[in-house]
């Protein structure tokens, strides 16, 4: 699944949700910094994670709540430097959510895809 | 303000009051923009810009001729190197 024609491949793991907002944008402006230094970047959403992928979420929370930006912000910065977006369908399962609820973009992989990832990163860091 | 030491940049991104990552961000898509072999001056105050910008380099191949801090700025030369 990677490309391959990066220096370095990076998996970040976030598996907060959005009940905890203070946790939502740091892997996504990590995720932003590594794929501006030429690595490939994915983000993997299990667990709650997914939950930060709805639709009807990303402009309603924030990690600062009123003061600071809204998740869209985040996202839409670490996509837009080519960074991908993968769920599990457990993990969507868990949250009772559909792929058509997420956001645009985000791709569905499974437990074996996730960790040949993980074995054919060169780092893998998890929130 | 005095002036910054090495050669004069053929561009100049201004981050002064962006935090962590967008001068990294802005400073990647500016060098792009620029031609092999020419200058790049960011400015920023974000405190973590030096290590920053020393991963930055290092990681991307590109030149740091240097930081220097005047005042609260810190003024970072690169020139693009491919």
């Amino acid at each position: 699944m990677w490309a391959g024609d990066s220096e370095g491949k990076v998996l970040y793991v976030q598996t907060h949700g959005i009940t905890d907002p203070g946790r939502c944008a740091t892997p996504f402006f990590l995720a932003a910094s590594a794929a501006a230094m030429e690595c490939e970047v994915m983000i993997y959403f299990t667990m709650y994670g997914p939950t930060l992928l709805r639709k009807d979420v990303i402009d309603k929370i924030g990690p600062k709540g009123e003061q600071g930006q809204p998740l869209r912000y985040f996202i839409e910065q670490a996509t837009g430097l080519g960074v991908r977006l993968l769920v599990c369908q457990p993990s969507l399962d868990l949250n009772d959510l559909r792929l058509d609820e997420l956001i645009d973009g985000v791709d569905m992989i499974g437990g074996a895809a996730f960790n040949d990832l993980a074995l054919t990163a060169d780092a893998v860091i998890s929130f | 303000m005095a002036e910054s030491p090495g050669p004069a940049a053929d561009q100049v991104l201004d981050c002064t009051g962006l935090q962590c990552p967008l001068p990294v961000i802005k400073t990647a898509q500016a060098v792009k923009a620029i031609e092999v072999g020419q200058v790049l001056e960011l400015l920023a105050t974000d405190p973590g810009v030096e290590p920053d910008m020393r991963a930055w380099s290092g990681r991307t191949g590109n030149d740091l001729l240097g930081i220097t801090r005047q005042g609260e700025v810190f003024h970072v030369l690169i020139r693009r190197a491919r």
